[in-house]
């Protein structure tokens, strides 16, 4: 799907955006929680630190074993999992507990080809594109706080989705947008990552090597 | 007066921009490019700075940013290498260590009195009579020192950045070029670092590449594989385990992990030693070049070179094409080969300088005394004096093998290359160059070539092996430039002012070991670490205790390699800081926040000025009416699965197998040693799902030491940290229950529905609710735990419906004195890293009964033992002057035990306390003595907590 010209949303060489307020996310746990998010009809990615899209849009990353962490997509609505949650409500499977992850966990995503060197700053895992590809998952420290670092991009555009404490998102945002300030990042708003990922891939593929 | 070259000389400068500065209060103009020194050098200025101990001129010697004599101040700033340091429009130097300037220094007295200050003068001299140390410290301090630091120094954006490479190549040089060029063709990604602005090492301004063909070939290489990246203006400052290097750049320090290094540093050129071989003026070959290629300034007018090899005729070829006129060339050899080239200067076969001759001022050269050598390598006494403003010398060199060993790697002298090479490699390093011995541009090549491959081959690329290069004769070294002279002055560390008689003298005085030797006569400790001493203190020290050079050996290499700040060590900070969801709620009620752990808090709601009277108000709403707090920061840990309560029992002290669905239950956990670590309340909601809470800022290691146990008792839990994930509040006071019942239609509040540590699940203001009744501060009251995103709304809710009640928020301060009142503990304030719970007065909250709990061997030893202590309440008469928290509870001169907690109690009418005392202060009515910190000594009577309503009547009403 394409967008006119003057409404393609001004790429900055980095960005970061908060989409907590308005983006879905839920979790669950427990040592029967993949099998049966497998029954619910979600795709469960093969391996531990390893994400995968969702039919409805979003990204399922499986954090362990016994963990997966579940994003709508960007334009999904805030009740997208509610579904789910109600299955669960109602079946009680021993072995599967939700994870409140919409309250529990920020969700900042920073796009653009200097995002690995501005979150070189922030956090010891090498996140270039090449080293740190599509579906890659770390579960890492970042500016001295516990993070799950998600690469799924958008578009053609590179993206870490960076889910951390809630109560900590203010500092965490300052934290990124002054690590940004070197490579002129700034922060975008919701809408213009939703343009993002609704754009064609390029030929010219991902940049993201910082 | 200007000495600048025309071009070529001086690639690194722009003849079109001129860049005014200043040194010592004069102005100077150099070009964009110039160094400070060498801008200063091209206006004839000679003087950098002064020496540490005897204030002597000293001025370029490396031109490399190697060595001391180059350390100004610029600015704010102190210890800057000048010859390293770009000038910038405006900048403002001066030198250091001077009663005056650099020029003309005050101090310089003390170079007449040099005599009276051999190595280690000061460990004998300054420590007698006692007390005496005191004095002269400040004297000796004020005497010697490098630069000022200015404590108003304007806070600079420093930053920290991880880097990642297969291989990392230190030095591009030639060998460096080369080795990265190997590796990037075999596949890795590749990081070439230089400390320099430039590549290509020596062949920059040496005298191999006349017309620069083959630096840029190399150049070319380089840029010819993307994956691999160059940082100049980089110091490579230390290596540590794994291949991590720290690199300096600027304000930055990059963390870079590689794996594998290759390093090709190079090598430092080593005096020769002779009387005044210190003065500006005498300099290393390779400073002479640097001066003239770098930066196009003529170095001098007339020179004398000293030098063992041919390096040494490259340099007086190079000195003569630049218009300085060759007085002689000293060649230390008795029999050299044929000189290199139409040489046209004079060369004296089997000599040496015997001294530098001051020139007129005694800041400078004025001439050099030549004689000739014996067959032993001893100073004949027939002497040729020059006069000349330039002695030149390259009698060897020592490896830049600062990292190398770091890694591990020794340093073993060879023999024949007279100098120290590398040995003992790590698997994933090395070393390539004139840093590993490897002299000649071709060989030197080669053998970079050769290390790129095997770096690239030990992380596991396709890439050739080769077999190490043959050096040519370039690197040839004199055994023996040193020529100590009678009266001294014959200087073999800079840095330290140190000559040859100070080696001697330590190892006459007993240090017959080179470590020993350096720390007696601090050898090697200056800012240049040895560079140019270490190869001079183990040939003087061999010689003296009949051993070999090897023998003799050099001292322990450790990070850094070079100076770094302060600012680099730190960063930028990182110091998270947690805000609830009420917070903006409590910023607009004026509540004056506090830190509390990494959560930041209402400590009271008022100004500073009406602190008191605001706690006391807050206070009393709570004890006769309705106050609200957030509790946000608690923990909150949901364990659930089948096997949720044996975890619990297992976990914490008390007893959780029975415990009603429905009901919340006191926790107090221990440690493996028994010593209380956290409590809070564990609320259980079903059969197979407990919330338990944790004390502020311990949530995080209490969910760490869970997932631990649980991963050796593998009981069938799941074990989730919710904390950020609820807002909570506690609303306590007689009037709570009204005005929650207001809200919260569909949960029935009643005494009997929910009863005093009763728990339960509902809607509150539509909202969905965990509802605690627990009693923290004494009164009814609940804390109600709410998704984090609806925490606001809740608060709002609560505010509005308790508005007719006169509900009033309060904050931190309240809240410790409203629970203190109760008696209640709070972890971490009233116990300590070593408190066991009987100590405490939390044996009531231990189950003996049951089979297991974490400590809870220790706690049975312990138990069996006496008390060494007791935590007691304690209560003093309202006017008595108020003790502080770790005042000391005395008696007569033994210190018994301390104050944990207290405070003036506005509903009781007195002031009350919780102290850890001896056991046998512990009954009721004992008078013990506190004292205060202005050491009066008050007494207080040990009463029972809880202070108020004992019976617990009012939180159970």
């Amino acid at each position: 799907m394409g967008v006119r010209r003057r409404q393609r949303p001004k790429r900055r060489a980095n960005s970061a955006s908060p989409i907590s307020a308005c983006c879905p996310r839920t979790g669950f746990k427990g040592w029967h929680a993949l099998a049966w998010l497998r029954e619910q009809g979600i795709a469960v990615p093969e391996a531990n630190n390893r994400a995968g899209s969702l039919a409805g849009g979003g990204f399922a990353a499986r954090l362990a074993d016994t963990e997966l962490l579940l994003t709508g997509s960007l334009d999904g609505a805030a009740d997208t999992f509610d579904g789910l949650l109600a299955a669960l409500g109602e079946a009680k499977p021993s072995g599967v507990y939700p994870v409140p992850r919409s309250d529990g966990s920020a969700w900042l995503t920073m796009t653009g080809r200097h995002a690995p060197s501005c979150m070189a700053k922030l956090c010891g895992v090498d996140l270039r594109s090449k080293k740190f590809p599509e579906g890659c998952v770390a579960q890492t420290s970042v500016a001295r706080l516990n993070a799950v670092v998600v690469r799924a991009d958008l578009g053609s555009v590179f993206a870490l989705h960076l889910f951390f404490d809630s109560a900590s998102a203010g500092y965490f945002w300052r934290c990124l947008v002054d690590a940004a300030a070197e490579y002129r990042g700034a922060p975008v708003g919701v809408l213009a990552l939703r343009r993002l990922a609704a754009e064609v891939t390029p030929a010219t593929g991902r940049t993201g090597d910082g | 007066m200007s000495t600048r070259l025309p071009e070529p000389a001086g690639r690194l400068i722009d003849r079109t921009r001129t860049v005014a500065f200043t040194f010592d209060g004069r102005s100077y103009e150099g070009f964009e490019g110039d160094t400070i020194a060498s801008a200063l050098y091209a206006n004839g200025v000679r003087v950098l700075s002064r020496s540490f101990k005897y204030h002597r001129p000293r001025g370029v010697f490396t031109m490399a940013g190697r060595d001391a004599n180059t350390l100004v101040q610029v600015g704010p700033e102190p210890s800057v290498l000048a010859d390293r340091r770009p000038i910038t429009s405006g900048l403002a130097v001066t030198a250091q260590n001077v009663f005056g300037r650099a020029e003309r220094d005050f101090g310089a007295a003390l170079d007449k009195l040099g005599r009276f200050m051999p190595a280690g003068f000061y460990y004998k001299a300054f420590f007698k009579p006692k007390g005496s140390w005191a004095y002269w410290e400040r004297v000796l301090r004020r005497m010697a020192g490098l630069g000022t630091v200015d404590v108003h120094t304007p806070h600079g954006p420093f930053d920290k950045q991880y880097l990642f490479a297969d291989v990392a190549v230190i030095g591009a040089g030639p060998a460096g070029i080369a080795a990265a060029v190997a590796a990037a063709k075999a596949g890795a990604e590749v990081l070439l670092i230089d400390e320099n602005p430039y590549l290509g090492g020596a062949l920059a301004w040496g005298r191999e590449d006349p017309d620069g063909s083959r630096l840029r070939a190399l150049e070319a290489s380089v840029a010819a594989y993307p994956t691999l990246s160059v940082m100049t203006d980089t110091v490579c400052n230390g290596w540590f385990e794994d291949n991590w290097l720290a690199l300096i750049r600027e304000n930055r320090l990059s963390k870079l992990r590689a794996r594998a290094v290759v390093m090709a540093a190079g090598c430092d050129g080593q005096p020769a030693v002779f009387r005044n071989n210190d003065l500006p003026g005498v300099m290393l070959g390779s400073a002479a070049q640097r001066l003239i290629r770098l930066y196009g300034v003529k170095p001098g007018s007339r020179a004398v070179i000293v030098t063992s090899g041919a390096e040494g005729y490259e340099v007086a070829l190079d000195l003569r094409d630049a218009g300085v006129e060759i007085a002689c060339l000293a060649d230390l050899r008795q029999d050299p080969p044929a000189a290199p080239g139409d040489t046209h200067f004079p060369v004296i076969a089997g000599a040496a300088v015997r001294a530098a001759v001051p020139g007129r001022g005694g800041a400078g050269v004025g001439g050099a005394e030549v004689a000739r050598l014996s067959a032993d390598g001893r100073l004949g006494t027939s002497i040729d004096r020059f006069a000349c403003d330039l002695i030149v010398t390259t009698v060897g060199h020592h490896p830049a093998a600062q990292l190398l060993c770091q890694t591990g790697a020794r340093l073993r002298y060879d023999d024949d290359a007279q100098m120290f090479r590398v040995a003992g490699l790590p698997e994933t390093v090395f070393a390539a160059g004139s840093v590993d011995g490897i002299f000649g541009l071709e060989s030197t090549i080669a053998d970079g070539t050769r290390a790129g491959s095997a770096a690239a081959a030990a992380i596991g690329l396709d890439a050739k092996s080769s077999e190490r290069p043959q050096s040519a004769p370039a690197g040839e070294g004199a055994p023996w430039p040193i020529f100590p002279h009678a009266e001294g002055k014959d200087f073999i560390d800079f840095d330290e002012d140190l000559q040859v008689k100070d080696i001697l003298s330590s190892y006459a005085e007993g240090y017959d070991g080179i470590e020993l030797v350096k720390r007696f006569s601090t050898v090697g400790m200056g800012p240049s670490q040895g560079r140019h001493s270490a190869l001079t203190a183990a040939r003087i020290l061999s010689r003296a205790a009949g051993t070999t050079v090897d023998g003799a050996g050099v001292t322990t290499v450790r990070p850094p390699v070079g100076p770094e700040k302060i600012g680099h060590l730190a960063g930028r900070a990182f110091q998270p800081v947690r805000l609830t969801a009420m917070h903006h709620r409590h910023v607009a009620l004026a509540a004056r926040m506090m830190p509390a752990g990494a959560w930041m808090r209402p400590a009271y709601y008022g100004t500073p000025g009406d602190r008191d009277a605001a706690i006391h108000a807050e206070v009393m709403a709570v004890r006769e009416n309705v106050g609200l707090i957030d509790v946000s920061t608690l923990g909150g840990i949901d364990i659930r699965g089948p096997e949720a309560a044996e975890f619990m029992n297992r976990f914490y002290t008390f007893a959780y197998l029975k415990q009603p669905v429905g009901r919340a239950r006191y926790v107090l956990a221990t440690d493996i040693g028994g010593v209380i670590i956290d409590d809070g309340v564990a609320c259980r909601f079903g059969d197979e799902h407990f919330y338990v809470t944790t004390t502020t800022s311990t949530s995080d290691s209490v969910y760490r030491q869970m997932l631990w146990y649980n991963a050796q008792w593998r009981l069938k839990v799941d074990i989730a940290n919710v904390t950020a994930a609820y807002a909570a509040v506690n609303i306590a006071g007689p009037k709570s229950r009204d005005v929650l019942a207001a809200i919260a239609a569909d949960v029935d509040l009643s005494a009997d529905a929910c009863p005093y540590m009763g728990v339960r699940e509902g809607l509150v203001a539509g909202l969905p609710a965990r509802l605690l009744r627990v009693g923290f501060v004494g009164e009814l009251g609940y804390e109600i735990h709410v998704p984090a995103s609806c925490g606001e709304a809740l608060w709002d809710a609560l505010m509005e419906a308790g508005a007719a009640h006169g509900i009033r928020p309060f904050g931190v301060e309240a809240q410790r004195l409203l629970r203190l009142e109760k008696g209640h503990i709070i972890i971490g304030q009233d116990t300590d890293g070593l408190t066991f719970p009987d100590e405490a007065g939390m044996g009531w909250a231990v189950s003996v009964k049951k089979p297991y709990f974490v400590g809870a061997r220790s706690v049975a030893i312990q138990r069996a033992r006496p008390p060494q202590r007791l935590l007691v309440g304690f209560e003093m008469a309202k006017d008595d002057p108020l003790p502080e928290e770790c005042h000391l509870v005395v008696r007569d001169d033994t210190i018994t035990g301390r104050v944990t907690s207290v405070a003036l109690s506005p509903v009781l009418g007195k002031i009350v306390g919780l102290a850890y005392v001896a056991p046998d202060q512990a009954e009721e009515g004992t008078a013990i003595s506190i004292k205060l910190t202005d050491g009066r000594l008050v007494t207080a009577r040990v009463v029972k907590p809880p202070f108020y309503d004992p019976e617990g009547d009012r939180q159970a009403l």
